[in-house]
């Protein structure tokens, strides 16, 4: 995938992130039910937003670093082979 | 030896700690502007990390935090939903900022946004809106670290004695070494911050519950209507969903734009620091997750707090913990004081000499450090008068200057990415949109759905920045470019 590509994908997986945490997005996501390691489903859910945000962010910093266009893109994609 | 004897002997290492490290953190700084100012824009990743999750957990989260999930239940998932979120576009503003920064002088948030939209009257704008919001904000932090050195040593140490200590403390190292300062103390406090607040996290619903599931069961069986979004208000009744999302939303868009976060953009060593930053953030919110656990460690444990803020040193000594925890947890929560408050006090001076002075009068570099310093001092006063106070509205106005910083938002956005934008609509923006977000905090009776006057305001800011830039000439096409499509960093820009 081009990094335009990432780079959309990335935008809107942030505005999903958002409808998700709010109304009506978070309706379906609100009760207690089931506990998930010890914690209500309703703070799980926040949790596992913030665990996807990182990744989405790991993800768009790792395509960036692997492309020769981006101002210090060559120099990280360099590091990595080496 | 009495407990509170050895606890504040703790608390008096810890801050004689903090002295040091930020005395020294100066001491390879050069004597200009942007040195005390923005660190000579050297940070690392380390300091870079650490300022930037330090300065976003303040007291108001450490304390302010369990208070809310003690008292109001799941409203306080609001506040691990928005960080994320809110630090996310600074993946591509913050480099281009401190790009520009780095090419055009700019040390301030208003520099930047003069920068685009030349206008003193917006400069003195910025300069005054950043401050209204400031002072609450270091006023809170200020009572927060009182109110913990009251509580741990049983009132030997009076919050007015606890608050001007720990405050004397930061004065002293910020006006010594500057912006170094903050990133080095907050460095050490988000160190100490995380650790403490896992370490409770953990240990206290298993002291008190027997671990985290069955203290949620517990609560599920006695206060189901806690755990279910979008929890409770301040008075007990159930939340609205508006409410509960225009606070996440208000929260993210203001989150970065705050000065003396925004203002961090230009200490980055590069771009690919901040960029780093930001990819970590995540692990920095979870903190987050602990300190949750504490306030609801003491929902069926603690009978109603007149103020649930009090809820963590109250579980604190209620569960007999060992001395040397207690001190522990009192340095823990003293940095999340004083890592916010430093960054407050250095950003007010700044953003007052740079914003509010520089652009009316010739002022030498030499000046402008003495004036920043005089006006430290100053602020930190004001604020300790009004920590003195115990009027509850400052919450409340803590609550609406997130509203008023969010205003900040559409002028930023326009200055990196609308080639259209003017500087006449982006003042009637900021003018419009702030007096809106006053007019419905002023009357909450007339928000719909409950929405927060902060994203009420917005909706007023974002007609009023279209149409006056429409209306207007647009600006010199170069001038655009040079914000809209700024060429990377040269080497000798970034050696500068």
């Amino acid at each position: 995938m081009s990094i335009q590509g990432v780079r959309r994908g990335v935008f809107a997986f942030f505005l999903l992130y958002a409808v998700a945490v709010t109304w009506p997005g978070a309706l379906p996501f609100r009760g207690a039910e089931p506990f998930i390691l010890g914690l209500p489903f309703s703070m799980a859910w926040a949790v596992l937003w913030i665990l996807l945000g990182g990744v989405a962010l790991w993800v768009l910093h790792w395509a960036e670093g692997r492309d020769p266009s981006e101002p210090g893109g060559r120099e990280r994609a360099g590091e990595d082979r080496n | 030896m009495d407990r509170w004897v050895v606890i504040t002997g703790i608390i008096g290492l810890y801050l004689a700690l903090t002295l040091a490290i930020g005395l020294r953190a100066g001491r390879d700084t050069s004597p200009t502007v942007t040195g005390f100012v923005a660190g000579d824009r050297d940070f690392g990743l380390l300091v870079m990390y650490f300022v930037t999750g330090a300065t976003v957990f303040s007291a108001f989260a450490f304390l302010g935090g369990p208070g809310w999930a003690y008292s109001r239940g799941a409203a306080a998932f609001y506040i691990l939903s928005y960080g994320v979120l809110g630090i996310a576009p600074w993946y591509v503003i913050g480099p281009r900022v401190a790009r520009l920064g780095r090419r055009m002088g700019f040390v301030t948030q208003a520099q930047f946004l003069v920068g685009r939209f030349p206008s003193r009257s917006l400069s003195a704008l910025v300069a005054f809106l950043s401050l209204v919001a400031f002072i609450p904000y270091i006023t809170l932090q200020m009572r927060g670290a009182g109110i913990v050195i009251e509580a741990v040593t049983e009132g030997n140490v009076p919050l007015w004695a606890g608050a001007a200590v720990a405050y004397g403390i930061v004065l002293l190292y910020v006006l010594v070494s500057g912006v170094a300062a903050v990133g080095w103390t907050n460095t050490f406090q988000g160190i100490f911050m995380v650790t403490i607040a896992w370490v409770l996290g953990l240990y206290l619903p298993s002291a008190l519950h027997g671990g985290i599931g069955p203290m949620f069961r517990e609560i599920l069986a006695e206060r189901p209507e806690l755990l279910e979004v979008p929890g409770l208000t301040g008075g007990g009744d159930p939340w609205s969903w508006g409410g509960y999302s225009s606070a996440i939303l208000v929260s993210a868009i203001g989150l970065t734009l705050w000065p003396h976060l925004f203002m961090k953009a230009f200490t980055a060593r590069d771009e690919e620091t901040l960029k780093r930053t930001v990819v970590l953030f995540p692990t920095f919110q979870l903190f987050l997750v602990p300190v949750f656990l504490i306030g609801f460690a003491g929902v069926l444990y603690v009978d109603a707090l007149p103020q649930p803020d009090f809820i963590l040193p109250h579980l604190i000594l209620d569960v007999d913990l060992p001395v040397l925890v207690v001190g522990l947890f009192c340095a823990g929560a003293l940095s999340a004081s004083m890592s916010t408050g430093d960054a407050l006090l250095h950003a007010s001076a700044s953003v007052l000499v740079e914003d509010g002075v520089r652009p009316f009068r010739p002022i030498s570099e030499a000046a402008q450090r003495a004036l920043m310093r005089v006006l430290i001092v100053l602020a930190g006063g004001v604020a300790y008068y009004f920590a003195l106070d115990e009027d509850q509205s400052l919450v409340v106005l803590l609550l609406t200057s997130y509203g008023i910083i969010a205003q900040l938002a559409p002028p930023v956005v326009a200055a990196l990415f609308w080639r259209r934008a003017t500087t006449f609509g982006a003042l009637a923006g900021l003018v419009a949109g702030s007096a809106a977000t006053l007019f419905f905090f002023l009357n909450p009776g007339l928000r719909p759905w409950d929405l927060h006057e902060g994203i009420l305001g917005l909706l007023v800011h974002l007609p009023f920045l279209v149409v006056g830039s429409l209306l207007t000439a647009p600006q010199p096409e170069p001038h655009v470019e040079a914000f809209v499509n700024p060429p990377p960093s040269t080497p000798e820009e970034l050696r500068r």
